[in-house]
């Protein structure tokens, strides 16, 4: 159970990392720069969230397959095989929990007003020191509520992780892997712990969540 | 005087064109014009905030846009302070972090004013460790100045800085703005649809409607201009004067104030504004007395109620919009405002010898 916990921590945490800087970038480009394709990037950002996870994983199966053009490039490169490692389980839960994460961060860069990088700027600031003396401190509450929503949608992510990193336990089997796989072996007891493990974990994350938006928008 | 502001732009918006040609000198110049005449889309080119489709922005001796020579500097490489109209400062500093956030990143060698200086001219130095959100709008405005001007910046750009703000610290702002103007040499450019403040700080303007230019040039010419008058609103113009109380007697309910050249009687000290802190003999203030208040007299009256009669030559006289505007100057400019009926019966001419009938009461002191 333990080894359980540390692997949907691991994933949970590795998908927040690789989302966060993303989905900053992606608020940069479309909320302050408003580059040509914003549109159409915005909708690409937040896919995952429309179609079926288990679309996800086929995909990432696809390309990161032995014999998926990705997959193929890392093996011959580093003979490194992604699917059916934690990793891979990462990278769906990523993925999934992308739409989400981004869709808040770009709520709270967008909150910063413009005026006040505008003024920064007319006192001699650079783009790079007004996003790090202005818009990041005034938006950071709302850049980590978002984190922490994707970190949640992670820690709970099943269709696209099953399909790319399978079921192992003590590889790839994460929280909510393990909560059916006991379903289905019929052993409720171990199930229902889990099941109280994974609610706890979404309770708390979801408090500070929304403790850090209350005091964004004071 | 070799202009030090020249610009001639156009930017197309879908249902909108400023397309602009002007000259300004070094001193402080006023764009005036009704909401959505480009004022701001004006502004915005010459600070570099937007980039105009075509055209040429020279400051001095350097364009900072050009697209013949493809030219466009950043607004943190023009270094000109920009003044927002609610202050825009920073939240999550306090007021001395947002005074020296420019002045820290002016190199060295172009710090020409001192941030020491500077808030004591504005009076903000008892602000400094307060934190920006308590401020009220006066206070912020003034923060913002003191922010634009710590960076020692080449020119200054302020979009309407008093819009937003009660009559009281409006009043006082303008006031720090001729300060400003006056004593730190730095050339001014604001934006404003309000006559009275363009009267007040700017000895030149630009009148802008619909994206074009309708006139440029000394302020009470363009005041005058039939394009002007059109839009402006003549009604509310009033004149806002720096004085100093020399004195207040109670008695009377009344006190003394000295602007230009001139004394004025006006109201009791303490009833101009409850919420402003106390003011007393020797303060100096700032006055507000509509045009429309002022009466003109030939000779002086013999027996009246109003409590001034002010000797003062006419320096010009203006028909604007079904209105005569009557210019005189006190030390300070002051305009009358009087139908051309009045105007025509008293055969008003310049160089003539009046006397401004002024009552106590329409005196404001802030």
């Amino acid at each position: 159970m333990l080894a359980t916990l540390q692997i949907t921590l691991q994933v949970a945490i590795v998908a927040t990392l690789i989302d966060v800087p993303l989905a900053l970038l992606l608020s940069w480009l479309v909320v302050k720069k408003r580059i040509r394709g914003a549109f159409l990037l915005d909708i690409l950002a937040s896919l995952p969230l429309a179609v079926p996870p288990v679309v996800v994983g086929y995909a990432l199966l696809l390309l990161f397959g032995r014999n998926g053009p990705l997959g193929r490039l890392l093996d011959a490169a580093l003979g490194w095989e992604v699917v059916f490692t934690w990793f891979a389980a990462a990278l769906a839960a990523a993925i999934v929990s992308f739409p989400l994460a981004a869709r808040a961060i770009m709520v709270a860069m967008e909150g910063v007003d413009e005026r006040l990088e505008r003024a920064a700027r007319s006192l001699g600031a650079g783009p790079v020191r007004v996003a790090f003396t202005v818009t990041l401190p005034l938006a950071y509450r709302g850049i980590l509520a978002g984190a922490l929503l994707g970190f949640v949608r992670a820690v709970s992510e099943f269709g696209a992780t099953i399909v790319v990193a399978g079921n192992i336990p003590g590889k790839t089997q994460t929280l909510p892997l393990a909560i059916y796989h006991n379903v289905q072996l019929g052993r409720d007891d171990h199930a229902l712990t889990l099941v109280a493990i994974s609610i706890a974990l979404a309770v708390a994350t979801l408090a500070i969540h929304n403790l850090l938006l209350a005091r964004s928008n004071r | 005087m070799s202009p030090f502001i020249s610009f001639n732009i156009q930017k197309r918006f879908p249902n909108f064109t400023l397309d602009c040609a002007a000259e300004f000198s070094n001193g402080a110049t006023a764009v005036f014009g009704p909401s959505g005449s480009g004022k701001t889309t004006l502004l915005d080119s010459i600070a570099g905030m937007t980039s105009p489709d075509a055209g040429r922005i020279v400051v001095g001796d350097t364009p900072v846009f050009s697209t013949d020579e493809r030219i466009d500097l950043p607004p943190e490489r023009r270094r000109f302070g920009y003044v927002f109209q609610r202050g825009a400062l920073f939240p999550h500093m306090t007021v001395r972090q947002n005074v020296l956030y420019g002045y820290k990143l002016t190199p060295p060698e172009s710090r020409r004013l001192d941030p020491e200086n500077v808030c004591a001219l504005l009076g903000v130095e008892r602000l400094m460790d307060r934190r920006v959100t308590n401020l009220s709008g006066g206070e912020r405005q003034r923060v913002a100045l003191a922010r634009a001007l710590a960076s020692s910046p080449r020119l200054l750009l302020l979009d309407e800085p008093v819009a937003s703000l009660d009559a009281a610290s409006r009043a006082t702002i303008i006031t720090y703005l001729k300060r400003v103007s006056d004593r730190l040499h730095t050339p001014m450019v604001f934006v404003s649809h309000s006559l009275s403040e363009v009267m007040a700080l700017a000895p030149y303007t630009l009148a802008l409607r619909d994206g074009s230019a309708v006139t440029h040039g000394p302020t009470a010419e363009v005041m005058a201009h039939p394009g002007v008058a059109a839009f402006a609103d003549y009604s509310t113009l009033e004149n806002i004067l720096e004085a100093r109380i020399t004195g207040a007697d109670t008695t009377t309910g009344t006190s003394t104030l000295r602007v230009g050249d001139i004394e004025l009687i006006g109201p009791a000290l303490d009833t101009s504004n409850n919420l402003a802190p106390p003011i007393s003999v020797g303060d100096r203030v700032t006055l507000s007395i509509r045009a429309g208040d002022i009466i003109l007299s030939l000779g002086a009256p013999p027996m009246m109620s109003a409590r001034n009669a002010i000797p003062a030559t006419i320096r010009n006289l203006r028909d604007a919009g079904g209105r005569a505007l009557v210019y005189f100057d006190i030390g300070a400019n002051l305009v009358a405002e009087v139908t051309p009926a009045a105007a025509g019966e008293l055969r008003l001419t310049p160089e003539m010898e009046v006397h401004l009938v002024i009552k106590s009461n329409s005196i404001l002191i802030f």
